[in-house]
């Protein structure tokens, strides 16, 4: 037993979150906003560490990694609200084609040659699809209909949410560091706003709700990693409480940043709407409550303290 | 990351599975917080030291077995899922003896945590006193130096178990005209001392759960003191930790109570609100998210690393958790929230447990001041206006 992030496996996601930090600021966000949403410039940086193709296995010309470690640097990408389709075909299509043995595009994929988008049936639209355009809120996301030979397969469903669950942990991260650093620097009454009770605590909170947020991922990509029978209940759990999460940072970091943060021209808006975005995807909130309502109030999942990692 | 228990993991649980089985009263005790319930929890208490339960995790030679932080927390799974009775020495065993632990001799560790393990001394803690609250570096409880001893005069209040139990300890101001936390001790003390005077204080419940106590020229040997003469705010710092932190509050406890709150639901479904449901399905997911994070600490710790003020946010979680599942058992209840016996005899746990659950987010440092400690030392937010 051993719920410990080895510093081994820290380090792919450290690099990650070092080369986008310095990369993938607001200002590319800013400019991808004003241009076409999409760059090849970005997507060869994420070739060349390797990332479309960490879910493949070696002999196709990937790096073979998990879901824990995928998981890991998609909370990455929301750090930094990319807007390239990256998580959704390397880290959620990927293992589902491998899951079933379709392993024919996966060199092209790893190669950063191919992309996929997943296609659930439960999601009423499609990232970065060749459908016809849907207007999201989120005006990095390219969103289209959802092709008619949507899957409806659980184990998609479940890639999907467990990756959208990473990324909007990594999107609250950085809307309570934005939150926080405005807090710092914006003085009213003489004094930085920070410094204000009323402020302190409101952090603090969406400071409590991310570390209760965080294991219950890293717990639940591993149980998916693992095959475990019980994965989509955990999977289910992490969504949720990733989403909270990440609507809590959202709505605190607003209104730390006052009248400021209801412009389009502080940063924060753009990872605001990706959290609306996959907050509502891969399976909305009455979906997963009711997913473990049925395993725990419904009693098909043991409960209790003897049964922590069942 | 291995979600899976060893061989000797398994072992261990079921160990302790069978002698919980045979040994949980299958009557449930009074509470601790009443005289006869206070003497029914130290008899458990030594029962279970018989069966060398006492301390996990501390060396044998003080009465412990030796483990490591994973299988402290099976054993606080399984004795929680037993329905075993609280730990009337939880001041000792779970705060101080951690800090024992860091901070005392060899001497002090033989003379207090073998008694302490063995459940023959029961302790009570003295932090705050009447002008020292949530603000602690305000303690005016002197223990000046005379010869060999110490010579303690003031006043504590809201002493946990002070009613009742044999030894306590706290924090006193050694230094003459020191201000804040600078020149505090932390000093051990036989509540039987001559010159220690005992008020009770009953409680929300009607029980003298804690007490006042007043100390006129209480002479204390100075090897009663715990580190260095003027330490005792960093001793207090880690006592403070143990508390907010990893120990006083396994997971067990509250996941034991989702579990409850489970079977009260199932009961009740019929007149249950949609609310109802949806925060008794929190339950389970909260509770199950704090024991993934004090899985995740235990690692953390087993590698060499450390808690800090991270213990603040447990602590914010777990109070606050613990009265939310409370308030929701009362909310099914409906008109039986206010019975204290059930028709059927029975305590209502529910309304005695949501007492003691509004004391969670007070004690241990009131919640206010750990959210004050999460900004400013983990989000790095200015500190302003409190000293």
């Amino acid at each position: 037993m051993d719920m410990a992030l080895s510093p081994e496996r820290l380090e792919l996601a450290e690099a990650v979150r070092a080369y986008l930090s310095d990369t993938h600021g607001p200002g590319v966000l800013r400019r991808l906003d004003a241009g076409l949403n999409r760059d090849p410039a970005i997507w060869q940086g994420l070739i060349d560490m390797g990332l479309p193709g960490l879910l493949v296995p070696e002999e196709q010309g990937g790096l073979g990694m998990g879901l824990l470690d995928a998981a890991l640097i998609a909370r990455e990408c929301g750090r930094v609200a990319l807007a390239e389709p990256l998580v959704e075909s390397a880290f959620v299509a990927v293992p589902w084609l491998v899951a079933r043995g379709e392993t024919d595009e996966l060199a092209a994929i790893a190669a950063g040659e191919r992309r996929i988008a997943p296609a659930h049936r439960l999601n009423g639209a499609v990232a970065d699809g060749e459908g016809a355009a849907l207007d999201s809120i989120d005006p990095l996301r390219n969103l289209s209909e959802l092709p008619v030979d949507a899957s409806d397969d659980p184990l998609l469903l479940d890639l999907g949410a467990i990756m959208a669950a990473a990324q909007l942990v990594g999107l609250a991260e950085a809307m309570l560091d934005q939150a926080v650093g405005y807090s710092n620097i914006r003085t009213q009454f003489g004094q930085p706003v920070g410094g204000f009770q009323a402020i302190k605590h409101k952090l603090a909170d969406v400071a409590v709700a991310l570390e209760f947020a965080r294991p219950v991922l890293w717990r639940a990509a591993q149980a998916l990693e693992d095959g475990s029978t019980s994965a989509s209940l955990h999977v289910s759990h992490a969504k949720l409480a990733a989403t909270d999460a990440a609507y809590l940072s959202a709505e605190s970091a607003i209104q730390v940043h006052g009248a400021m943060g209801y412009t389009y021209e502080v940063d924060l808006h753009f990872w605001m709407k990706r959290s609306w975005a996959l907050g509502g995807t891969w399976g909305s909130r009455a979906f997963h409550l009711d997913r473990i309502d049925r395993a725990v109030i419904g009693g098909t999942h043991l409960i209790g303290p003897e049964n922590t990692f069942a | 990351m291995d979600l899976t228990y060893t061989p000797r993991q398994q072992a261990f649980r079921s160990e302790v599975r069978e002698w919980l089985k045979a040994n949980v009263p299958a009557k449930p005790l009074l509470t601790l917080e009443c005289e006869e319930g206070y003497h029914q929890h130290v008899a458990w208490e030594r029962q279970l030291a018989r069966g060398n339960w006492g301390m996990v995790t501390w060396p044998e030679a003080f009465g412990g077995r030796g483990l490591d932080l994973i299988e402290w927390l099976i054993f606080e799974e399984e004795y929680w899922g037993a329905g075993a009775p609280l730990r009337v020495n939880q001041n000792g065993i779970f705060l101080l003896g951690p800090t024992i632990m860091e901070y005392g001799t060899e001497e002090q560790k033989a003379r207090f945590l073998t008694p302490m393990a063995a459940g023959e001394k029961i302790w009570a803690q003295a932090w705050s006193e009447p002008g020292a609250g949530s603000d602690m570096a305000a303690i005016k409880t002197t223990a000046f130096r005379s010869g060999d001893h110490y010579v303690i005069n003031g006043q504590k209040t809201w002493s946990s178990r002070a009613s009742f139990a044999d030894w306590g300890f706290g924090l006193f101001r050694t230094e003459e005209g020191s201000q804040r936390h600078k020149g505090l001790s932390f000093i051990l003390f036989d509540l039987d001392t001559p010159g220690v005077t005992r008020r009770p204080i009953r409680q929300l419940h009607g029980h003298p759960g804690f007490a006042e106590l007043f100390f006129d020229d209480v002479r204390v040997p100075i090897e009663n003191r715990l580190a260095g003469e003027g330490d005792g705010w960093k001793v207090a710092m880690a006592t403070a930790g143990f508390e907010r932190g990893l120990m006083l509050r396994s997971p067990g406890r509250f996941q034991a109570t989702a579990r409850r709150l489970v079977e009260l639901f199932r009961q009740h479904q019929h007149q249950a609100s949609p609310a109802a449901r949806e925060a008794v399905v929190k339950a389970w997911m909260d509770t199950q998210a704090y024991a993934y994070n004090t899985y995740a600490v235990a690692a953390k710790i087993m590698a060499g690393g450390s808690i800090g003020a991270e213990a603040s946010l447990n602590k914010i979680f777990w109070s606050e958790l613990d009265r939310t599942m409370h308030r929701t058992a009362l909310q099914l209840l409906g008109a039986a929230a206010e019975l204290r016996h059930f028709a059927d005899g029975r305590v209502n746990d529910w309304l005695e447990g949501y007492m003691f659950s509004l004391s969670g987010p007070i004690y241990a440092g009131s919640n206010e001041i750990q959210r004050n400690i999460t900004a400013e030392r983990l989000l790095g937010m200015p500190r302003v206006g409190a000293g």
